[in-house]
């Protein structure tokens, strides 16, 4: 008995040894090895897995010509020459079993693949990720003549923790940056990481792509569902993205600068609080609109108008940005309901930030929104605009207008800037000055999606600045509160929630009147100022209370006195 | 060293630690044994009395009240689960407060003692006390005063019927249909036959696998932006709208439906709904702009399927497969 305990006990050993004999150096020196082989055995349940679930994207043979392939943006993954983006094994090289695994649970974020590891059992993503191997026709997950080098990352050097990954030193920041000028990053991902770089850039099947916009890091194919990660960046800009134009730099960059640049592109992503089913942003549901004593500046570079895209209760404002509105954060999709839709919007949300005077009798709206290239094309402008109930008296209680351009018996009234850079084409090198815009406000109001008509009394809001800059349009819009339109423009009150709603045009995907993004009704309120009792009467409450402690002392003392001279019994405790 | 002192010390450092280092194991990430967290408390409240009882300490009353009272604090703040409203909490803890009140009056003697420590500081007889006292308060309350003075707004709440009482009939495409009796032309045969089939490879095989193929592929064209690519109605545009889609993997949506509600709601869209459901923010399309009758009868065969729920019927109806009654074949006969 003892004795074979004693082999088996050492030939336990003598394996163990041997496996870590095996692994150390194929870990510490990335030595080349085979693919991940398809497990033969669970290809049955995989198969199940891929045509209930996959199929309606990918295809019958996995080329990504699903049902649904034409109606998205970016299209699935063909899966037929073995090309997957995000792997942890060299450029060009095959995915490890690991890497799939992961991509299934987690999704693609910004895509419309979801994430399947809360949906899915583990054995059924193993088996349907095996079954995908085998729809790789080209290249083969069993060839000897394969191999994938596993790519050695480091670790974080600053120890960062998720969700927010802050608090990364300035330094290696700005170290970041120069690296990603010195390789040229901005070539394809714009002065500015908005990915407005390059505006013809093809993937391996010939479909148009674009390139990351990493000011939304929450989009990153590549996030794993933890957006502000560094990693993720480290490891797309070491492996490459199989498939697209964007390439590895793995000798180009050191492992420890490939984390300061990571660093960089992270550093522009704004830290707002991510909806972790969604993993998408939670929208600021209540545009509240800050009380300006005096006149509100006019100048969207006015220091008036800056605010960091961060959440102030995550990453704490500069000083002099703290009596600054918040840029409220508005989710945005296509216009997918009625008439012509628009499946794949260009902007996938807008930031609002707003001012209002009462001296100037006079609300400000800041819009923002992302978009890489604009239109050169006059019969298609690019546009944003503002969306009110045109009657706020008669909406009772939360009742509102159908929030696509009205109904009948409820009409909205609708702001829209339309606009074309001026000097502007796509493929301009990145302009520090950004582009000044030909912009143009329309208002009409809406009875219906179908039913739009135009204002005719002389317009009433003013587009007082605007630019477009490093793939970002901002514009500033002004109206009066309240003006004798009562019949066609909303009457603007102070201190009231009011229903709103944004919309917004690509003029480069020929976008036209129903064909839109857009939001769902938001509020807006214009805030009072703060009131003057905020000052005084907090000291004075204090004061009172310190008056009444007083008298608690004196009544105290009093009582003990009169126990002291007797001329008060003290109550007497039965025995 | 001061045996109340060492008393007070007990309660808060044990708290302290009890409620970082031990709390956390009784209350892990996936929900377990929701009945711990209840252990959890039982377990300070035995160390509170053992450690007590053991070193001889004899708290004064004042203490103990203290003691009582954060105790039930404590218990309404973090430990009761799910969490209470805010104003239910108000209500407990005035409940609460009486209670620790009549435990300090219980007798006179007691009710003296309690109030030494009070009268002690009033008169300036504990004399750090009395100024770390009377400075805080007032603090507080000007704090107080400014907090309630701050102006903040938030959003109003908005309550909507998520499954509003259909109507009689519907007109779709020209076509009259009574809700009661509409039945879906297309569920020729018991679903779960097919819950093992493939879409597309067994379409030209069987019928019914050839409509939920079409089904499911008027569903990815058009349905999975919103509704999801799982069903589940986290679809890659769900997050922008508010209602959010439906959840059909939920028992609470199609689960608990007859298809001819369904059939009505995707015909008609969110424009249809009555004012209860706030027609004006669903992003829900009237569907027969956009999609012939049979694709939206094979899109709900679709769903079904997918999610492997069966539609609802009456209790006094047999689960009815339209084409056999049609054909005068009892139901289920197959």
């Amino acid at each position: 008995m003892n004795k074979i305990l004693t082999i088996k006990l050492s030939r336990l050993f003598f394996m163990s040894a041997l496996l870590i004999a095996v692994s150390i150096p194929a870990t510490l020196f990335a030595a080349p090895q085979p693919p991940d082989a398809v497990k033969k055995d669970l290809l049955d349940k995989g198969k199940k897995v891929y045509y209930k679930r996959c199929v309606w994207c990918h295809g019958v043979e996995g080329g990504g010509d699903g049902p649904s392939a034409d109606r998205l943006f970016t299209r699935p993954r063909n899966f037929i020459q073995g090309t997957f983006k995000i792997r942890r094994t060299d450029s060009g090289e095959l995915p490890l079993e690991e890497d799939l695994i992961t991509t299934v649970k987690n999704g693609l974020p910004g895509s419309a693949m979801p994430a399947w590891g809360e949906f899915l059992k583990e054995d059924e993503i193993i088996a349907v990720v095996n079954f995908v191997k085998t729809l790789v026709q080209d290249r083969s997950f069993d060839d000897t003549d394969e191999e994938v080098n596993i790519q050695e990352f480091g670790s974080n050097p600053w120890g960062t923790k998720g969700p927010y990954h802050l608090g990364i030193p300035q330094e290696d920041i700005d170290a970041g940056k120069e690296i990603f000028i010195k390789n040229k990053c901005f070539e394809c991902h714009g002065g500015e990481g908005r990915g407005d770089g390059n505006p013809t850039m093809k993937d391996d099947w010939g479909f148009p792509i674009v390139a990351a916009d990493w000011q939304q890091c929450w989009n990153f194919r590549g996030s794993r569902r933890q957006a502000f990660d560094p990693f993720n960046v480290v490891r797309t800009v070491s492996t490459g993205l199989n498939g697209t134009p964007m390439p590895n730099f793995k000798d180009q960059i050191t492992v420890e600068d490939r984390w300061k640049l990571a660093a960089f592109v992270n550093s522009l992503c704004p830290r707002k609080n991510i909806d972790p089913l969604a993993n998408k942003p939670v929208s600021d549901f209540l545009i509240s609109s800050k009380f300006t004593e005096g006149k509100v500046a006019t100048s969207i570079a006015d220091p008036m108008w800056q605010s960091p895209d961060a959440d102030p209760k995550i990453k704490a404002w500069p000083e002099e940005m703290k009596d600054n509105p918040k840029k409220h954060y508005i989710a945005m999709s296509g216009q997918i309901t009625r008439g012509k839709r628009n499946f794949d919007p260009k902007a996938d949300n807008l930031w609002v930030s707003s001012r209002w005077s009462s001296e100037e009798n006079a609300v400000y709206y800041l819009l923002e929104y992302h978009i890489r290239f604009l239109s050169s094309d006059p019969e298609y402008p690019d546009a944003v605009a503002m969306q009110w109930p045109a009657h706020l008296q008669d909406l009772f209680g939360a009742e509102k207008p159908y929030f696509i351009f009205g109904d009948s018996k409820k009409p909205v009234d609708v702001w829209r800037a339309s606009f074309l850079a001026k000097d502007y084409n796509p493929t301009n090198a990145p302009n520090p000055e950004g582009y000044k815009l030909d912009i143009k406000v329309d208002e009409f109001n809406g009875r219906g999606f179908d039913a739009l008509t135009p204002k005719e009394h002389a317009p009433t809001v003013e587009v007082v600045d605007s630019i477009f800059h490093q793939g970002r349009v901002k514009v500033l819009l002004k109206r009066s509160l309240t003006n004798e339109n009562k019949e066609t423009d909303v009457q603007i009150p102070s201190e009231q929630f009011i229903p709103v709603s944004f919309l917004q045009w690509a003029g480069a995907d020929k976008e036209k009147d129903e064909h839109m993004a857009l939001s769902t009704w938001f509020y807006t309120i214009l805030e009072p100022p703060l009131p003057k009792s905020l000052y005084y009467m907090p000291p004075i409450m204090a004061f009172v209370f310190i008056g009444l402690q007083g008298w608690l002392v004196w009544m105290t003392k009093r009582t003990r006195k009169m126990y002291d001279e007797g001329k008060v019994k003290r109550d007497i405790i039965p025995k | 060293m001061n045996k109340t002192f060492i008393s007070f010390i007990v309660f808060v450092g044990g708290l302290l630690v009890f409620h970082n280092v031990v709390f956390p194991i009784f209350t892990p990430k996936e929900p377990g044994m929701i009945l711990n967290r209840y252990v959890y408390f039982l377990l300070i409240v035995a160390y509170l009395i053992i450690v007590n009882i053991a070193l001889r300490l004899k708290p004064p009353i004042s203490l103990n009240a203290t003691v009582v009272w954060s105790l039930g604090f404590y218990f309404y703040k973090f430990i009761l689960y799910p969490p209470v409203p805010w104003t239910l909490f108000i209500t407990y803890m005035m409940l609460w407060s009486i209670g620790t009140f009549l435990y300090i009056s219980q007798d006179p003697e007691t009710f003296r003692e309690f109030r030494k420590p009070i009268a002690k500081t009033i008169v300036g007889e504990y004399k750090l006390a009395r100024i770390v006292i009377f400075t805080l308060l007032p603090v507080l309350v000007g704090f107080g005063t400014y907090k309630a003075i701050y102006p903040t707004f938030q959003e109003p709440v908005e309550l909507r019927t998520v499954h509003p009482a259909p109507p009689a009939t519907t007109k779709v495409h020209g076509k009259n249909y009574v809700l009661e009796s509409a039945r879906n032309p297309y569920r020729v045969d018991e679903q779960d036959n097919y819950k093992d089939s493939f879409p597309f490879l067994d379409a030209d095989k069987n019928e019914y696998m050839k409509n939920v193929t079409e089904g499911g592929t008027v569903f990815f064209q058009n349905c999975h932006y919103c509704h999801g690519d799982q069903l589940n109605g986290l679809g890659m545009f769900s997050h922008v709208f508010n209602p959010t889609p439906a959840n059909f993997i939920d028992p609470g949506t199609i689960a608990m439906l007859r298809e001819s509600f369904l059939f009505w709601r995707v015909s008609k869209g969110g424009p249809g709904l009555p004012n209860e459901s706030t027609p004006w923010s669903s992003a829900m399309p009237p569907w027969e702009e956009h999609l012939k009758t049979e694709e939206i009868w094979k899109v709900i065969l679709f769903e079904y399927w997918y999610t492997g729920w069966h539609p609802r019927t009456f209790d006094t109806e047999e689960s009815y497969i339209g084409q056999f009654e049609k054909e005068g074949k009892k139901p289920g006969a197959h």
